[in-house]
């Protein structure tokens, strides 16, 4: 079982999503299963490319920027592309952390066979504390939004449905929103609790809901 | 934000002023990492709804859709 991560760095809210991804990664390799980690300047298109022809990963990672019909890599290289390259995601499961590729990039890939794709269909919002830029895997306010973005991987690594996975981040997403909701501490929690909901009710689950690893 | 449903809630000025009030009070070393668009500290994002710009309507868009949820909960349960 292989699977494929893709790892941008070139600006704060990408080395925040990447830095975050290496909770996946630790996972899925106590779990055996061979991770090709393509950071910074491997997570480009060419090399994203060649690996999956070549490995035919069973699992898709992408983390980056995006639109409605593309995911991007480092220096915002375009990876993925619907009616471009869209097939070299058929026969997989797919979970792309970023902007709205749910909304005609994920269609366009489920139009394949055995083919699951969790997106967003709009924005992927985070907050984080500016004194933890340098280190995102400390910052406490960046956390519930990477741990409910997050389990949709470790439940898919654990066997769970891509349906199961979609609806244990969109659980984990539910329990954050109403901590913040009911602190009464911190003055951030309510925009950030507003910003959780949208991304969960952003998030899609397309196609071959019953595939699992 | 033209939708009638929008308008039976609140007007755009009146969302305007609820979102500036909830950026106001975050505190000054948050960022909001608004995905493709960047990361974004208060006082820029106050900045960005003051002016209208594209971040701001989004920042709106966000607001005007979580306060409708609350609208359907209340009218599901009524």
């Amino acid at each position: 079982m292989k699977l494929i991560v893709t790892r941008p760095q070139h600006d704060v809210t990408t080395r925040y999503i990447s830095a975050w991804a290496e909770e996946v990664i630790a996972f899925a390799k106590v779990k055996s299963i061979e991770v090709i980690d393509l950071i910074k300047d491997k997570a480009k298109r060419k090399e994203l490319e060649g690996r999956i022809k070549k490995l035919l990963p069973r699992l898709i990672f992408l983390n980056g920027h995006g639109d409605h019909d593309s995911v991007a890599g480092q220096d915002n290289d375009v990876l993925i592309k619907a009616g471009d390259n869209h097939d070299l995601l058929a026969g997989k499961i797919t979970y792309a952390l970023s902007c709205n590729s749910g909304e005609t990039l994920g269609p366009k890939v489920v139009e394949n066979k055995n083919t699951s794709y969790i997106g967003y269909k709009d924005d992927f919002i985070f907050v984080a504390d500016g004194r933890y830029v340098a280190k995102p895997l400390d910052d406490p306010r960046a956390k519930p939004f990477m741990e409910s973005s997050n389990q949709v991987m470790m439940s898919i690594l654990k066997g769970h449905s891509t349906q199961e996975a979609s609806d244990r981040s969109r659980d984990v997403f539910r329990e954050h929103y109403i901590k913040l909701t009911s602190s009464t501490t911190d003055i951030d929690s309510l925009q950030a609790a507003q910003f959780l909901w949208w991304n969960m009710r952003n998030q899609v689950c397309l196609g071959d809901k019953d595939s699992k690893i | 934000m033209e939708d009638k449903a929008t308008k039976d809630i609140l007007s755009d000025e009146e969302v305007r002023r609820l979102v500036l009030a909830r950026l106001s009070v975050l505190s000054s070393d948050t960022m909001i990492s608004l995905g493709s668009e960047g990361s974004f500290t208060r006082d820029e994002l106050v900045k960005r709804v003051e002016n209208g710009d594209a971040i701001g309507e989004k920042l709106a868009e966000i607001q005007m859709e979580w306060l409708r949820s609350f609208k359907s909960e209340v009218e599901m349960s009524a």
